[in-house]
């Protein structure tokens, strides 16, 4: 394979599996500075109906129960155990409901609103960033487009909250939040519930696009000028290509590669972005469950759901890594 | 890693992409606007009924949060949803306190009558009670659910095991319809505190033909072949999802049948998810919803403004309704300088509790003499030290800054030129720790924090997630709390009283309790032997008796005398109902049940409704 | 005509309309604008401090719910209005802003010192020490940070605006450290550094000396690049109700407006004021970070847009 040698896939690998026992180690102590979960339930239904007689006696059951007693070191072997068979057991505020079934339901809406959100802000900010390094974009879309991309930097809680107001309360052109209209039976071939679902992903799905796409753009707008300024483009010039093949075939095919780079790492590191997203739209994703879990001081939904967002990002980041060096020939990982 | 690039990419790029995604989401432009055209102007927000007359005949109720397990319909699981149509729909209670005239009412039981030492307790049930699959409802499913919790698991508390357990020495069927339990010791308290809806809930008697041989924990009781959940109530589960719950009313009830009550009129009862007050009152103004749970006076007063059938329990300042928890502000009064009585009357005079009223509550609660919800029962015990002269003597109410001042220096701090109090180098601090969750204990926290800055007294917030919050308080580790940590009475004083029980009292660093729980059980380690002597006295006098009043008004001193803690406010509950769609509803003029909807008591509500 | 040869003239001709060519690179206009945009924030508040009441930025200090002095009911007593536990909207915005500056200014010190530190220990060493350094920057861009933020938060018992600074640092120092590293690496193998090696200098003579002052834009853009991600970051955890509660800050404020239900009750000013200051400091930010970028990145300075 070009680029690619053993040793470094071995190396790589190795890292991989590092990383992954760190931060999952760092996903054990966290959620256990948050507090006792069964105190929080307690001190809940005390505020809800008063004075809960034998409030330590179920503490200390519970506690029990979900092991929370044993030593530490037997709670994280017990831990580490659950991560590698996916076994992440029952959530603790919402016994007896397993977490897997929780993360289940959610996952499915995080992975569309966010797949579909990144995927067009890429392909729409992409091509602006192109269009803007190139030299021929009209001076109209010139103009425009930069004004555009300053909305990316304005705080995104604030406008949303706006835009909420605005497309939600005042022009109700948009459903007020949740992932679908309440009482449709999730089906997917169901007409009524897909438009539901697409009426109610539409606001969540716009901001994550338009925010990144600002990156996007100029990311693309910053390679297509350096690589505007390549060698063997002028000589591409010079040989009299034209424009069109000179942009398709060299620029931009150039200044891709580090643009699909930052869209996999993006797309690995996007599910765990998204709590303030869900948070704000009442969509019902894993952020939106994570924040729910936190407040909750439910650790073992926690750490279900933090094992996998942590899986999915290292993953994709391996695989940039061992793919990458079979695009650009140019790229070696010897050891100097 | 695309860092081992040979062209590298530009730094401001790497940086920016990274601070740019790692939130996730940014502004929008006009771009929605074209799609929303494409969208065809969708229809408007939420869910609707299937039509107008649909929607008349339903009463749309609001859940405040996602319900995480809607397959959970079983009482004893921490995780079961009980606010969205168990207790209001479902399952009956056997008793109804109503706080208004303070009396028990029947409801499946007829009678709970006490013998005269109050340690054998009759239960008489009502004839006729069927469950809602036709099996009947007897003293055999009241002797299997208690025996349950008395036998089971310590988790199900939540289901009022331990209590079961501490009290009840055993509990036989006399007959179908009577079941007698025989008790630990006299309480004259047992059936008022476990069977009849004290404060949201109470025991939930459980069929036993299902739940025999059932985990009581992990048992979901939920299977739409059969009909589970199976309880009396008038209403049966037709769906039930993660934001929508669907009750639809059921002929076969028999309470109708037996002549108890007539079937209640709406004939479909829905709960809907609406996560924020926005959302909750722009669904409320559109009629979508026909009671709001609490809500910010502000809300209120432009909900109002746009619609004027949603009107709160008090059509007039306070809107609201006090709810059992009255709110506090409580001291540890193991640390110094908080140690010292005086400091904490210092205290009390310095916080100006209209002020409170007026910035903290925007006008909507009221003040509090004594930590008791100003319910009839209540009520009556306040009057009492009133008459007796004891606010007089000890003027719990009074704003004076002055006299603050005054009963600080008397201990030696003096005001040093930033203009706090200090002594021997030390400055006057007061940390209070107050719940994130709880925006309404933050707010007066926060005024009481500035009215104690004012007059030369540092003073800090901590805010703490719940059981954070929680947990310091039970271990004594805090300064000072803004909390409602002596909820528990509302007919009769001694259940809160006895939560400040001298017996309760741990070391700083130990759990307080003893047989008590995190917020409650003397968190504030106030130890008064006079105080405890005459709460033990009134321990165990039936409900009502006037040997109370002067054991009630010699502990009322002691606590008046020492103030371990003060109430800040009656605690709010802005509810408000809509009058669009049902007419019937509780509220000041019309007093006949207490307001909340999702209580267990509220099956009064449902049966009071007609159609508007 | 060649593209090539197009380009440069226009160039001249674009330099001739200028006048002049700019002395330095760094007086790149964008540049200049983003740092006149923060600097004009910066000391409108500290004249602010000294001339308007600070102390009524604390709760139950004026009338509650005023609008600005220009809507009717409004006062010049309260010029911007107040909120709904009397506090008045100017105060908290003169005292609010340069926390929110500072929040920004010490995650971007920190993950800027760290990243210089660690970039340039991991590209010019190497070997052991770059993998490790590598690990833990890896691990600390693959936890969701945001999740583990809200975590530590709510267990502080009190978080004022340098706790909370430091917890975002935490994460923060990991994008620094590999872009610093990336550069060293490639800047390790130009002639200019392997003729130093081959002189004998001093590892660290070669690090400060020779490779620094080209880092310079690099670091600048990361600085920038850490101040606007940790006022981003401070600003998710306002927004979650998770930041400082006693300082005010402007995120803080608009949590707490949404909190009070302030659009509801058409109470704009409320958010509305902090808003446009946070959206004016970052669009102050991101224009530095363009101009740091074209400085950085020569080519772009010949770019049209």
């Amino acid at each position: 394979m070009r680029g690619l040698t053993w040793g470094y896939v071995a190396r790589r690998l190795g890292m991989y599996v590092f990383t992954l026992w760190l931060s999952a180690t760092i996903m054990f102590f966290i959620p256990r500075l948050s507090g006792d979960p069964v105190e929080g339930m307690v001190a809940r239904i005390t505020m809800q109906s008063g004075h809960v007689a034998g409030g330590e006696e179920l503490i200390a059951a519970w506690r029990e129960r979900f092991g929370l007693d044993d030593p530490l070191f037997v709670q994280y072997l017990t831990y580490l155990r659950n991560m590698l068979t996916f076994d992440f057991g029952y959530s603790l505020a919402n016994f007896p409901t397993e977490v897997n079934s929780l993360i289940g339901r959610a996952v499915p809406w995080t992975l569309g609103l966010l797949t579909v959100a990144t995927v067009l802000s890429f392909v729409l900010g992409t091509v602006i960033g192109a269009l803007l390094a190139w030299r021929r974009t009209p001076r109209l879309l010139r103009v425009l487009m930069p004004l555009s991309l300053t909305f990316t930097a304005i705080p995104f809680y604030i406008l949303g909250i706006l835009l909420i107001y605005l497309f939600v309360f005042t022009l109700r052109l948009f459903p007020v939040s949740g992932g679908y209209r309440s009482g449709l039976t999730p089906d997917a071939f169901d007409p009524a519930f897909v438009n539901s679902v697409i009426q109610h992903g539409t606001l969540p799905a716009l901001s994550i696009v338009v925010a990144s796409m600002g990156v996007w753009a100029l990311g693309m707008r910053g390679m297509m000028i350096t690589v505007e300024g390549e060698d063997y483009l002028t000589l591409a010039n010079a040989k009299g290509l034209r424009p069109g093949r000179i942009l398709f075939q060299y620029q931009i095919r150039n200044a891709m590669l580090p643009q699909v780079t930052a869209l996999v790492l993006g797309l690995g590191g996007l599910v765990g972005g998204t709590v303030l997203v869900e948070y704000l739209f009442g969509y019902p994703g894993t952020g939106a469950l994570l924040y729910q879990a936190i407040t909750n001081a439910d650790f073992t939904l926690i750490q279900g759901i933090v094992f996998i967002l942590i899986l999915t990002t290292v993953t994709a980041v391996l695989i940039i890594d061992l793919v990458y060096p079979l695009l650009d020939p140019r790229i070696t990982y010897e050891r100097r | 890693m695309g860092d081992d690039l040979p062209r590298p990419l530009g730094p401001a790029e790497l940086s920016r992409r990274r601070f740019l995604q790692g939130t996730a989401g940014f502004a929008l432009v006009p771009i929605t606007a074209t799609l929303a055209a494409c969208e065809g102007g969708s229809p408007s927000p939420g869910g609707e009924g299937d039509g107008d007359s649909r929607r008349a005949r339903t009463l749309r109720l609001p859940i405040t949060s996602r319900i995480a397990s809607p397959n959970l319909w079983n009482p004893m699981a921490p995780g079961m949803r009980d606010d969205a149509g168990f207790q209001c729909a479902l399952s009956e209670p056997l008793f109804m306190l109503n706080y208004e005239t303070s009396e028990i009412e029947p409801w499946l039981g007829e009678e709970f009558t006490p013998n005269e030492t109050l340690d054998v307790w009759t239960l008489r049930i009502r004839d006729g009670i069927t469950w809602s699959d036709g099996e009947v409802y007897d003293a055999d499913d009241v002797v299997f659910t208690i025996e349950l919790l008395r036998t089971g698991p310590a988790e199900i508390n939540f289901a009022h095991a331990i209590e079961m357990q501490k009290w009840v020495r055993s509990v036989r069927k006399v007959d179908p319809l009577t079941v007698e339990f025989t008790l630990t010791a006299p309480n004259p308290r047992f059936q008022l505190d476990y069977f009849s809806v004290k404060i949201f809930r109470s025991i939930v008697i459980l069929p036993e033909h299902i739940w025999a041989g059932q985990d009581p924990l992990t048992f979901e009781n939920y299977d739409p072949e059969q009909g589970w959940p199976v309880f009396t109530g008038p209403y049966k589960l037709a769906s039930a999802s993660e934001n929508l719950v669907t009750w639809e009313r059921d002929p076969n009830w028999w309470g109708a049948k037996a002549g108890f009550q007539e079937l209640p009129e709406p004939e479909f009862i829905e709960f809907e998810a609406a996560e924020t007050e926005e959302i909750l009152v722009a669904r409320a103004s559109n009629n979508e919803f026909d009671f709001l749970d609490d809500i910010t006076t502000g809300a209120y007063e432009t909900m109002h403004g746009r619609n004027e059938s949603m009107v709160s329990w008090n059509p007039d300042r306070p809107y609201s309704w006090a709810d059992p928890c009255t709110r506090l502000f409580s001291f540890n009064t193991a640390l110094a300088p908080w140690d010292d009585r005086d400091m904490r009357w210092a205290v009390n005079f310095a916080v100006d509790k209209d002020e409170i009223v007026d910035i903290a509550y925007e006008g909507s609660t009221t003040k509090a003499a004594m930590f008791f919800p100003p319910y009839e029962g209540l009520e009556r015990y306040v009057q009492l030290l009133e008459d007796e002269g004891v606010f007089e003597e000890f003027p719990i109410l009074e704003h004076d800054p002055d006299r603050a001042a005054q009963l600080i220096e008397s201990k030696g701090w003096t005001r040093s030129g930033d203009g706090y109090y200090t002594l021997d180098g030390r400055e006057l601090t007061l940390q209070i720790d107050t719940p994130t969750e709880a925006t309404e204990l933050s707010r007066y926290a926060e005024v009481i924090a500035e009215q104690l800055e004012r007059v030369g007294i540092r003073a800090s917030l901590r805010r703490l997630a719940f059981p954070t919050f929680a947990d310091n308080i039970k271990l004594g580790e805090f300064e000072a709390a803004s909390d409602f940590s002596a909820c528990g009475s509302v007919s009769e004083p001694w259940y809160s009283m006895d939560l400040y029980h001298q017996r309760r009292v741990a070391p700083v660093g130990q759990a307080s309790g003893g047989g008590a729980t995190t917020t409650g059980g003397n968190g504030v380690r106030w130890a008064n032997a006079e105080y405890s002597r005459q709460v033990d006295a009134m321990a165990s006098l039936p409900l009502g008796d006037p040997r109370i009043d002067e054991h009630f008004v010699a502990a009322a001193r002691e606590y008046l005398r020492d103030l371990p803690f003060f109430a800040a406010a009656h605690a709010k509950k802005l509810y408000s109902h809509n009058t669009t769609y049902w007419t019937g509803w509780p509220s000041r003029e019309d007093a006949y049940i207490q307001p909340p909807v999702v209580w267990n008591s509220s099956h009064r509500i449902i049966h009071n409704l007609q159609r508007a | 005509m060649d593209p090539t040869l197009t380009r440069i003239a226009e160039a001249e001709i674009e330099a001739e309309e200028a006048g002049a060519r700019p002395a330095s690179p760094w007086r790149n206009r964008k540049l200049v604008a983003g740092a006149v945009i923060v600097g004009v924030i910066l000391v409108s508040t500290f004249i602010g401090g000294l001339v308007w009441d600070t102390t009524l930025a604390r709760a139950a200090t004026s009338p509650l719910n005023l609008p600005p002095f220009w809507v009717d009911g409004g006062s010049m007593d309260h010029p911007l209005g107040t909120e709904n536990s009397g506090r008045d909207m100017l105060a908290l915005i003169v005292v609010g802003s340069p926390t929110t500056l500072r929040v920004g200014l010490i995650v971007a010190l920190i993950s800027m010192l760290v990243g210089v530190v660690l970039g340039f220990l991991a590209g010019y060493l190497g070997g052991a020490v770059d993998a490790v350094i590598r690990i833990l920057s890896d691990t600390a861009m693959t936890i969701p940070t945001l999740a583990i933020m809200i975590v530590i938060a709510a267990y502080i018992p009190e978080m004022n605006a340098t706790t909370m600074a430091l917890i975002i640092a935490v994460f923060a120092w990991a994008g620094p450290t590999r872009m610093i590293r990336a550069q060293v690496l490639s800047m390790r193998e130009q002639g200019y550094v392997r003729m130093a090696r081959l002189s004998a200098v001093s590892d660290t003579e070669i690090m400060f000396r020779e490779m620094l002052p080209n880092l310079l834009p690099y670091l600048a853009a990361s600085f920038i690049g850490g101040m606007s991600g940790g006022i981003l970051a401070a600003v998710g955890l306002e927004a979650l109700g998770l930041g400082p509660q006693r300082v005010p800050t402007l995120g803080m404020i608009v949590s707490q407006a949404i909190e009070g239900s302030a659009i509801l009750r058409g109470m704009w000013w409320w958010w509305g004021f902090p808003a446009i200051i946070l959206m004016v400091i970052f669009i102050g930010l991101f224009l530095i970070a363009i101009g740091l970028d074209e400085i950085a990145n020569p080519r772009l300075r010949g770019a049209r847009t």
